[in-house]
Parts: structure tokens; C-alpha cells; sequence
């Protein structure tokens, strides 16, 4: 379980600081909306280690990831754009996820591996630049099957796709969250996409998480 | 679709200024091609071809270890933060606008036969160590203290462009140092390398007061060197002229190959990026990077303001010749940055009032032909046409030299002004015409006080270009009209040194402080009009 406690933040010149609390459970998504500018990304940048908090805790089965810096966290990252290095293959910037040093017939394996459970068998060998943006984002998600990092922070991904793309990258992440026990959290102003995933929904006002429930329908 | 506020006036006055500035070029081109062609067949003993040689592998040189310095500290810059950090990058930026002269004559007095480190390795172990700043090597250190700084100053600017997300990526996948210099930078660098490989080379080809004090005579010359020679010394205005033909055809390919190539962005923007610090080795390397071009760079300079600002200067400013080339330089300077900025205005706006691509490129071809001609070369060009038109060349001096000089930096002022207004054009275009704005209120509304700063960097350009000059005022100055480089040049031919390291001292003063303040005073005059 992922506990984020009171972790307090003040952009320069900010009055009144962000305080998040919220709790994601391994297997789940976890959804935070928000109006534009409301401090969402502030919220992953925070859990990702490029922002240091005034206060607070950030809690993974009881360890505390505060101390590690973003390369050591146990996260991996899918931003709405820039998530792949458009001047390398799709097999190449999948192989980032590895960890250095792993012998290169092991790795083609893996990439192999990895890039069909997300549907994009054989493309490898492509420059990431000419992929579509699903195609990316799927890509992105191979990589973070390598990674095996048990938390996953999603920024708008879907944000730059079209309607019929959204709905088939979504119920991707919704089955790799499930296969692999991720803490997914998904950060999006698309009410769709968070009916459409989240087992738990928080809604940021003010710089604060309100945690919602599902009123029946 | 795009939508430009109609300015016919904005247009014909362009047109006018470009077709005139054509004509111009035209005619310095033919009064040398003229004078090359009627010259056949008379003795002259200048050896092109080995000249040619001889400064193609210096600019080669200079060019390969300028890139490659320019590229190490831009690595550091944006690595490292530390007090002082804007400074630091404030005075590499000012190397484009650091007279040449003053530089060598720093490097003199750090590397030369009485330098510095002479003086202290002859104190401490009784030896000397030659004067590595003559000759090729001083040119070749001189050439990369200017360039790299320039290169480092261009390549920052787009490693601090490099999109947030795209570091929050690398940094949360733990990338080496290596492997983010490979699969961040370099994308972003590669790009420049073109660009400016072409535009130092250009500078380096064409050095002139550099290779002049460094160069210690014809085994190590540039073409700019010879026509001077030839001109001044030897008196062999046919030898000149068919330098400066070789000069203008060898730069026009440089530059139609410069121009095929990506071009170098002209803004600085600060980056919001989050901080990731490179650790262990690659750190340190950075921070010796940094060390030893802070060095490389600042030693100079400093030692030309210890030198030049000690006891000589009294003797210098006691000196009414000292208080008439202050005045020429002070004039000639500003009457150049005035005229380059209402030519560069008047063809920028033009420019930005049109979107016919053939027009635009008609209107900024002239400007931009001048990057070919460099200074002395324009001003052998303007000498030999103002004898044609019968004018002696002593009464036409100073209007030839502020001419000159101005039209030396419209390819640089083009490019600051342009694109800005080029963009208020394009992204206010419609607003603007939706309101109704006469061309005189768009310009004192909208784009003037936007537009402020960069008129300040322009002016300051222009300026700083025009006093530091020594190869437009070597042909026409006389012992009447000189102006201060060109007065240090002749004190260090007469081994009066001291004069010279009080000249230098002062022109890195007045260029320090026209960079520094004129983009301030403007940027503070154009908020006043918001
Ligand atoms: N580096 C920064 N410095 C100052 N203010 C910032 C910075 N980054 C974001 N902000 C401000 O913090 C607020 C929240 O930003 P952000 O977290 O990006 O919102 P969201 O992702 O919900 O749209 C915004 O008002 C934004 O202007
Ligand atoms: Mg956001």
C-alpha cells in the first residue's frame, strides 16, 4: 500500500501550501482529477522525487521513499508527451527499463517479451518518432514493464489520443495494473477515463485531496 | 490561416533600403573586380594558393577545438549551479562583442615574452618558456577564447530549451551521465554544430587584428592580413585586389553552405527545469571544465584591466591625440549603431509585413551578403570607389568608416530584430488588424515596447563592433583621423606598450559596459511606454 500523509509543498511565491494525503492500493488505479492548474502534476512530481516536500511522508509498505532520489524510487513515469527519446528505436528506448549490464540476448528476449504483452509485436526496431501517440504510450508502457517498478504515476497520458486509442490504452493500463500488482496512479481531467479505471477517486480542490465515493447510479 | 495587418508603406520602404543596400554591394564588388581585371599580368610576389592553405587549416583549427570547447562548458553551465552562475554566463556572452585586439593583447601580457608566467617561471626556476602566444598557437588560443565562449553561449541556450518532461523522464530512469549527455544533449546539440562550425570558421578565416599582433609575420596570415599588407606596406594595390577577390569568393561558399544548414536560435529563455545534478566522475569534470575556461577567459581580460588601468594611464590621457581618437571612436560608434538600427528596422519590418517567402527573402539577401565582405575587404572595396567617384580618401574617411561599420553588423542586427518582430507580426497579426491600428500605433503600442530589450542588444551589437573595429579604419585612418584601436596598434608598433595597455584596458571598459548596460537602459525605456 502507497501512503502519502500531510506531504506539504509552496511553489515560490505560493500563500498557501499544498498538503496531499492519500492512500493506493497494489493492483488498483488510483485517480486524482482536478481543474487545470489545481496542482495535480505538483502531487506526482512530488511522489516521483523532483520536488522535495517542507513536510510529510510518502509511505510503500511501511518503507519511506522521502530520502531516494528519483532514479532510486520505486516508480516509473508516463507523461502526456516526451515519454520516449524520439531519436531512438522503440526497442532501444524499451531497453532503458533494463538494468545496465544485462547481457544483450537476454535483453532482445525481454524487449521481445515485453513489446508483445503490450501489443506491439515486432515494431523494435522503429524509430520511436514515427509512432503514433498510442503506439508511444504503449512503448512507454513496455518499458515500465521492465523496469518492474511497483509504482506507477500517469500524467494525462491519454490526453494527446483520439477517442477510439484513449479507450484501448486505457484498458491497457487497467490490465497491467491488475497482472502486476502496480499502485497506479492516474492523473486526468477526463471523467471517462476515470470511470472508466479508477477503484478509488480523489478530486483536488484548494490544494487539498478529497477522497470520493461512488454514489450508485 | 495566417492574417498580417496591411503596411504597403512598411513594404516599399524595405524594398527602397534593400535595393539600395544590393546596389551598394554591387558597386564595392565591381570597383574591386574592376580594378583585379585591369591588374593582370603586373608583378606581384603574393602567393594565393600557399595563403589560402596556410588559413584554411587555422580556421579548420580553430574551428574543431572551439566547437569541441564550446560544447564542454555548455555541458557544465547548465550542469552546475553555483553564486554567481549568471554572471559567468553573462561574461562568456560577451566574447562576440570582445574586441579582438584586446584579447591578444591580454594573451601577451599572460603568455608573451614579458608576460606573467615568464616573468614568474623566470623568478621561481630561472627559465623561460618561450612565447607560445605567437604565432599559430596564439592565434589558434586567441581564436578559441572568443569562439568557444560564443559556441558554449549558443549551445546553453539550447540545453536549457531541452522540454522539462523529456529530463523528468531521463532523471526517473536513472540515466548515467554519459548516457543523458548521448540521449538528451547530444539531439539537442547536434543541430548547431552546423551552423556555427560554419559561422566560427567564417570568423576565423577573415580574422584580421588578431592574426595581425599574433601572428608575427607571413608564416602565419590571413587573407584580410595579406590585403593589409599589400595595401599599407608594400603598396601592391593589385596584389590587394586579387586577395579580396579570393576573400569574397572563398566566404560566399562558406556562407551558401552555412545557410543550406539549421539555423542557431537568437533567444535565451530561462529554464523551470527540475534540478538534476550529474554525480561522481563526470561532476568533477565539469566543475574542472568550468574552471579552466573561467580561466582561459577571464585571465586575459583581467590582466589587460591590471595592466592597462595601473601607472600608464596618465601618460596616455595627458595626450591630445588620446582625446581626439576617443572622440572619433565615441562618434563613429554611435552614428554606426544608429544607422544599423534604422536599416535593420526599416528591412525587419518590411520583412515581417509580408508573408511572400520569395519577398522576404529578396529583402534580407542584401543585409545578410555583407557576412561575405568582411572589414577590410569593404573597406579596400570603398577605398578604391571613392577614388573612383574622385573624392580623396581622407575627406571621405569618416563617412566611409561609420558606413562601413554599420553595414558589418546588419547581418547580426537582422538577425536579433527579426525574428521577434517577426513573431509580434505573425501572433498579434489578426488582433491588430481587428482593431485597426495604424502602422505607427502598431509599431509604438506593440512592438516597441516589446521589442525594447532586444533594440538594446542590437544598439549594443552595433556599437561594440564599430569601437573595437581596426580593419575598416587600418585602410583609411591617417595620423589625423584614428580612432582608439587603431591608435593602440600603432603604440605597439612603436614599443610604446604602456599606451597600448591603457588603450586596450579602455576599450574593454567601454565594450563591457555599451553590452552590459544599453539592453538595460532600453529594456527600462520600452517599459516605460507599457
Ligand atoms: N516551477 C513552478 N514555480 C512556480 N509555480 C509553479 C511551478 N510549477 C507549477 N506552478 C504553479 O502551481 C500550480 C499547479 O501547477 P500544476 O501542478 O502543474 O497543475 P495541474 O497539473 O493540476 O494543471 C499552478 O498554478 C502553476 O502555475
Ligand atoms: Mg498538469
Amino acid at each position: 500500500m502507497l501512503r502519502v500523509e500531510n506531504l506539504t509543498f509552496a511553489h515560490p511565491g505560493q500563500a498557501t501550501p499544498y498538503a496531499f494525503s492519500l492512500v493506493a492500493h497494489e493492483g488498483e488505479v488510483t485517480a486524482v482529477s482536478g481543474a487545470s492548474g489545481s496542482g495535480k502534476s505538483t502531487l506526482l512530481d512530488l511522489l516521483a522525487g523532483f520536488l522535495t516536500p517542507s513536510a510529510g511522508s510518502i509511505e510503500l509498505d511501511h518503507s519511506d521513499l522521502l530520502p531516494l532520489p528519483p532514479e532510486a524510487r520505486p516508480v516509473s513515469l508516463l507523461l502526456q508527451s516526451e515519454s520516449l527519446f524520439e531519436h531512438l528505436s522503440a526497442a532501444k528506448n524499451v531497453a532503458l527499463g533494463l538494468p545496465a549490464g544485462t547481457p544483450r540476448a537476454e535483453a532482445q528476449r525481454q524487449i521481445g517479451e515485453a513489446l508483445a504483452e503490450v501489443g506491439l509485436e515486432g515494431i523494435g526496431n522503429q524509430l520511436a518518432s514515427t509512432l503514433s501517440g498510442g503506439q508511444k504510450q504503449r512503448v512507454a508502457l513496455a518499458r515500465t514493464l521492465l523496469r518492474a517498478r511497483p509504482v506507477l504515476l500517469l500524467d494525462e497520458p491519454f490526453s494527446a489520443l483520439d477517442d477510439e486509442t484513449r479507450v484501448a490504452v486505457r484498458e491497457l493500463v487497467r490490465v497491467l495494473t491488475i497482472r502486476h500488482g502496480w499502485h497506479t496512479i492516474l492523473v486526468s481531467h477526463h471523467a471517462d477515463d476515470v470511470e472508466a479505471l479508477a477503484a478509488r477517486k480523489y478530486l483536488l480542490v484548494e490544494g487539498r485531496l478529497e477522497s470520493l465515493r461512488d454514489t450508485p447510479s | 490561416m495566417l492574417t498580417l495587418p496591411h503596411r504597403p508603406l512598411r513594404i516599399a520602404a524595405a524594398i527602397a533600403l534593400a535595393a539600395g543596400i544590393a546596389i551598394l554591394i554591387v558597386l564595392v564588388l565591381w570597383a574591386i573586380l574592376a580594378a583585379a581585371t585591369g591588374s593582370e599580368g603586373s608583378a606581384s610576389r603574393i602567393d594565393i594558393p600557399h595563403l589560402l592553405r596556410m588559413t584554411s587549416i587555422q580556421a579548420g583549427l580553430t574551428t574543431v577545438l572551439s566547437i569541441a570547447v564550446g560544447m564542454a562548458l555548455a555541458w557544465a553551465l547548465n550542469r552546475l549551479r553555483f553564486p554567481g552562475r549568471d554572471l559567468v554566463v553573462g561574461l562568456f556572452a560577451s566574447a562576440i562583442v570582445t574586441p579582438g585586439m584586446v584579447v591578444a593583447f591580454g594573451l601577451l601580457s599572460i603568455w608573451g615574452r614579458n608576460g606573467w608566467i615568464n616573468q614568474a617561471s623566470e623568478a621561481l626556476f630561472g627559465f623561460s618558456i618561450g612565447n607560445p602566444a605567437f604565432g599559430l598557437s596564439g592565434i589558434l588560443f586567441a581564436h578559441v577564447v572568443l569562439d568557444g565562449a560564443f559556441a558554449a553561449r549558443i549551445m546553453l541556450a539550447r540545453l536549457d530549451a531541452i522540454p522539462t518532461p523529456r529530463l523528468k523522464t531521463g532523471q526517473s530512469l536513472g540515466l548515467t551521465p554519459w548516457q543523458r549527455f548521448a540521449i538528451i544533449d547530444w539531439p539537442s546539440l547536434r543541430g548547431t554544430v552546423p551552423g556555427l562550425a560554419a559561422i566560427i570558421f567564417l570568423l576565423a578565416f577573415t580574422s584580421f587584428p588578431i592574426v595581425l599582433m599574433l601572428g608575427g609575420g607571413p608564416a602565419n596570415q590571413t587573407l584580410e592580413v595579406a590585403i593589409y599588407a599589400a595595401v599599407r606596406q608594400d603598396f601592391d594595390l593589385a596584389g590587394a585586389v586579387r586577395l579580396a577577390a579570393t576573400q569574397i569568393a572563398v566566404c560566399s561558399l562558406v556562407i551558401l553552405a552555412a545557410s543550406a544548414l539549421a539555423p542557431i536560435p537568437t533567444s535565451f529563455g530561462a529554464s523551470t527545469a527540475p534540478r538534476w545534478r550529474d554525480r561522481g566522475l563526470a561532476r568533477l569534470l565539469q566543475m574542472l571544465v568550468l574552471m579552466l575556461c573561467t580561466i582561459g577567459f577571464v585571465l586575459p581580460l583581467l590582466s589587460v584591466l591590471i595592466d592597462g588601468l595601473g601607472a600608464g594611464i596618465g601618460r596616455v590621457v595627458a595626450q591630445p591625440a588620446f582625446w581626439w581618437a576617443t572622440t572619433s571612436s565615441l562618434v563613429i560608434g554611435t552614428a554606426s549603431a544608429l544607422l544599423t538600427l534604422l536599416l535593420a528596422l526599416a528591412l525587419a519590418l518590411g520583412r515581417g509585413a509580408t508573408g511572400n517567402g520569395l519577398l522576404r527573402t529578396l529583402l534580407g539577401m542584401p543585409a545578410f551578403a555583407y557576412l561575405a565582405v568582411p572589414a577590410v575587404v569593404l573597406s579596400l572595396g570603398f577605398f578604391l570607389l571613392v577614388r573612383q567617384l574622385g573624392f580623396a580618401p581622407a575627406t571621405a574617411a569618416p563617412f566611409v568608416v561609420i558606413l562601413a561599420n554599420s553595414l558589418l553588423a546588419l547581418p547580426f542586427a537582422m538577425a536579433t530584430l527579426g525574428p521577434p518582430l517577426e513573431a509580434i507580426a505573425r501572433s498579434r497579426g489578426k488582433l491588430i488588424r481587428s482593431l485597426g491600428l495604424s502602422g505607427w500605433r502598431q509599431f509604438t503600442l506593440v512592438e516597441y515596447p516589446l521589442l525594447g530589450r532586444d533594440i538594446g542588444v542590437m544598439l549594443a551589437l552595433a556599437f561594440c563592433f564599430s569601437l573595437g573595429d581596426l580593419g575598416v579604419i587600418a585602410l583609411f585612418g591617417t595620423q589625423d583621423f584614428q580612432t582608439l584601436p587603431l591608435m593602440m596598434f600603432r603604440a605597439l608598433g612603436s614599443y610604446r606598450g604602456n599606451d597600448a595597455a591603457a588603450i586596450a584596458a579602455i576599450l574593454l571598459v567601454g565594450t563591457i559596459v555599451a553590452f552590459v548596460g544599453l539592453p538595460r537602459l532600453f529594456e527600462r525605456i520600452a517599459d516605460a511606454a507599457r
